[in-house]
């Protein structure tokens, strides 16, 4: 067994070095946290600002309207749109879903739940954060040029990014800012790999660890490989507008020698698709080892849901091309990423099987986290289904493009990862930050958001599924669409509905950290038996004094030599040998 | 795999991970580069194309030599303690040569009317140069890094950063001959 004790550092003492220039993993995931919530945020006011000009076109923006667009009556303009739902993407993915579940629970979870002191490069992660710092500088920067920020939609296809497509450097700095998030990506991979690799814990091995490790280390090995192909693509594409190289250009954009822009689409979507699993894996991690948790008994499968994920995460490297069935690859070709695609489903109904068969005859308990997960079971479930239609080539060439595809990766990307979130957030915050949340806000939180966001997306496939498309500024010009009015403000009200529900968690995350008589939580409130619990809350910065020495799975529940809270992985041998 | 001396022998495994991770990176970056040579490559009809007909081909073999040299020179800085000092000047000396020599073939690149924008097939070879080249800047500095313990420090200097300053250059030397056989010779 690979192991390698960290010596315990001095405590930090200045300012400096304690909450900026940290080396301390937990310290470092919550300046994750507050990254990934600030930008949240900020992708949040944009889509409201898209829901607004999709319900009510031509009409000014509430409140606000006048102040961010003087010049238009508080109507957002049509370019400002393409701005908005291409940030919107960009946004939500790299900088806030990324930071959350990636950054703030990776490097929170990981040396914690495998028994570690920190991870294994520390300097490595302090710059990791300070290389997203730096991108997340360069795009909020380049939303103040005179000619706006970047326009070609999240996906950056060219001609739309290229310079005729693009004029102005908004472009250019969302490439040198992917790119640096990308530096910061690939830096956090070699760490997260590296410290599950060397850090376990003795005793922890591979099927010791919790799923939350597994989906983490998972999304670690995607991120190291398939990062680099986006680098590779960002870097083209900013030597074609800034050097004058002609990679994909073609047509009128290319004014001498001619390049190939579907090209480009490739080199995307090989980074593209193993992306939307980098995303989801953590969450699906996370789900995994709540609904044990919560419902007091072993996870059903775990080995085969291990397995599965692993399964998932090697296929999903060959079947990028059913995101382009309509660019006019070979039949044979399409055929092959149509019958990759839907190999997928085996492994992620394998695995969904085994979260209702954690759930069977548990004794659960409703606690917020546990709400949050069964959410995750619920939208995933719809998410993936309606991946099935997208992935069928006949169905996909009049459903590619339309609202259909986008309430698709809403179900799956944000709705599953953004409840999976929650669900960490409210679990980890007594390790974090030493306080419990309060449970009734949480719930309330709970419903306000699920409730609209089922409105929301499921809303988006009606209308996609009627022909509506995406990424027009006023889809009502054309007749046929103009019935969906109705639809579109009910999908409108829906999100500003869940908007206004996220005040619930700002006050009550705030309320916990900051506000006063706030009792201390006990070490572990939610009497589980993964490592971490085991340390006060919140955690030393050593975490662990002595390593554990590891004799059981993540979740051995009911041992009965053992009280409910004191039941943690290096205790309960006797439960191994039934 | 238990040793006699865990403690050091998994120090050395943590960092080989860390590196073999990192290595793997930097190559799923420039694999990328090279499919898109595939696939342009297997969509053309003629090869090479008109836009490159006439490529210089000394000053690429010169570049490919020196770059053999110097992994060479590298070699012989991990195993001759005595000599360490002239085989690490060896190495960055070499190194600079060949920025000196990718700078000269730009030059004949542009002389001979071959032109980034001429093409994606021009384009590739100077974007694809640039960014080896870029990484042997930092190749370079991970030597200097080194340099400071060889001639500051010598025991610091450990089998450990001998062997990951090494297998990054190495790699590059590697990448710069695949790119080599692909853009000037076959
Ligand atoms: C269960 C298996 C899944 C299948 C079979 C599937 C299939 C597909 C297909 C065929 C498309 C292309 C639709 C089109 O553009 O016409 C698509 C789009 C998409 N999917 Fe999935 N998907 C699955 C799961 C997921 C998951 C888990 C995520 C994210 C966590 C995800 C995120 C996305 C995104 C982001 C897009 C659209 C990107 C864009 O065009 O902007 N999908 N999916
Ligand atoms: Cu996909």
């Amino acid at each position: 067994m690979a192991f390698v004790e960290q010596h315990i550092h001095d405590a930090p003492t200045s300012f400096w070095s304690k909450y900026l220039f940290s080396f301390d993993h937990k310290v470092i995931g919550k300046q994750f946290l507050w990254f990934g919530i600030f930008w949240l945020l900020m992708g949040g006011l944009m889509a409201l600002l898209i829901r607004w000009t999709l319900a009510y076109p031509g009409v000014p923006f509430p409140i606000i309207g006048h102040l961010l667009f003087p010049h238009s009556d508080g109507v957002v303009p049509p370019d400002t749109y393409a701005m908005l739902f291409t940030m919107h993407g960009t946004i939500m993915i790299f900088f806030a879903i990324t930071p959350i579940l990636i950054g703030a629970f990776g490097n929170f979870c990981i040396p914690l739940l495998i028994g570690a002191r920190d991870m294994i490069f520390p300097t490595l992660n302090m710059l990791s954060f300070w290389f997203s710092m730096a991108s997340g500088v360069v795009l909020l920067a380049s939303l103040a040029l005179p000619l706006g920020a970047a326009a070609g939609g999240w996906t950056s296809y060219p001609t739309l990014s290229t310079n005729l497509g693009q004029p102005g450097a908004g472009q250019t700095m969302w490439l040198i800012s992917l790119f640096l998030f990308g530096v910061s990506s690939t830096m956090g991979a070699v760490n997260y790999i590296t410290t599950v690799i060397t850090l376990r814990a003795p005793g922890m091995d591979y099927f010791k660890m919790p799923l939350t490790v597994w989906g983490l280390f998972l999304t670690s090995i995607l991120n190291a490989i398939f990062v680099p192909v986006l680098g590779a693509g960002l870097l083209l594409l900013t030597f074609d507008r800034v050097f004058g190289t002609t990679f994909f250009l073609a047509g009128a954009a290319a004014t001498s020698g001619k390049g190939d822009p579907v090209l480009f689409q490739h080199v995307f979507w090989i980074f593209g698709h193993p992306e939307v699993y980098i995303l989801i894996l953590p969450a699906w991690g996370i789900t995994s080892d709540l609904l044990s948790f919560f419902s007091r008994k072993p996870a059903f499968g775990y080995k085969m849901t291990a397995l599965s994920l692993t399964t998932i995460t090697v296929l999903s490297t060959v079947v990028y091309g059913h995101h382009m069935y309509t660019t006019q690859m070979s039949p044979l070709l399409t055929q092959s990423f149509m019958t990759l695609t839907m190999l997928i489903s085996i492994p992620s109904a394998i695995f969904f099987a085994n979260w209702l068969g954690t759930l069977w005859k548990g004794s659960i308990r409703f606690t917020s986290p546990m709400l949050f997960s069964l959410g995750v079971v619920f939208v995933f479930g719809l998410g993936g289904l309606t991946g099935l239609y997208l992935a069928s080539t006949s169905i996909d060439l009049y459903l590619h493009d339309t609202y259909f595809v986008v309430g698709h990766f809403h179900y799956t990307m944000a709705a599953s990862v953004l409840l999976g979130g929650f669900a960490g957030i409210y679990f980890w915050m007594p390790k974090m930050f030493g306080r419990m949340m309060d449970e009734r806000l949480a719930k309330i939180h709970f419903w306000c958001t699920m409730i609209p966001l089922n409105g929301i997306f499921t809303g988006m496939m009606v209308v996609g599924y009627a022909g509506m498309h995406r990424r027009l500024y006023n889809p009502f010009i054309y007749e046929f669409l103009q019935r969906l009015i109705p639809i579109n403000i009910f999908i409108t009200m829906s999100a500003i509905a869940m908007g206004l529900a996220q005040f619930i968690f700002l006050y009550n995350f705030f309320k916990t950290i900051f506000g006063k008589n706030i009792p201390a939580a006990s070490s572990n409130p939610w009497e589980v038996g993964t490592l971490e619990w085991e340390l006060p809350s919140p955690a030393p910065h050593y975490n662990f004094k002595e390593i554990p020495v590891v004799k059981s799975g993540p979740h051995e529940f009911g041992n009965p030599n053992l009280k409910g809270d004191r039941d943690f992985q290096y205790q309960t041998e006797e439960l191994v040998k039934v | 795999m238990m040793t006699n001396n865990p403690g050091k022998e998994l120090q050395n495994l943590k960092n080989q991970v860390g590196m073999t991770v990192a290595l793997i990176s930097f190559g799923m970056m420039f694999a990328t580069l090279f499919l898109g040579y595939f696939l342009v490559r297997s969509n053309s009809s003629t090869w090479p194309p008109v836009e490159i007909a006439n490529l210089p081909t000394l000053l690429p073999f010169l570049s490919t030599l020196v770059m053999a040299l110097s992994s060479f020179t590298y070699f012989k800085l991990e195993k001759e303690v005595t000599y360490r000092k002239h085989f690490w000047f060896a190495t960055m000396a070499l190194g600079l040569a060949f920025l000196v020599l990718q700078w000269e073939l730009w030059g004949a690149l542009n002389a001979s009317g071959i032109l980034a924008s001429n093409g994606h097939v021009p384009s590739m070879i100077y974007a694809f140069t640039w960014l080896h080249s870029a990484h042997i800047v930092m190749g370079l500095m991970t030597l200097m890094w080194l340099g400071h313990f060889i001639f500051r420090k010598p025991e610091a200097v450990t089998e450990l950063k001998l062997m990951n300053v090494g297998k990054f250059w190495h790699f590059l030397g590697v990448v710069w001959l695949l790119m080599y056989l692909m853009l000037f010779v076959l």
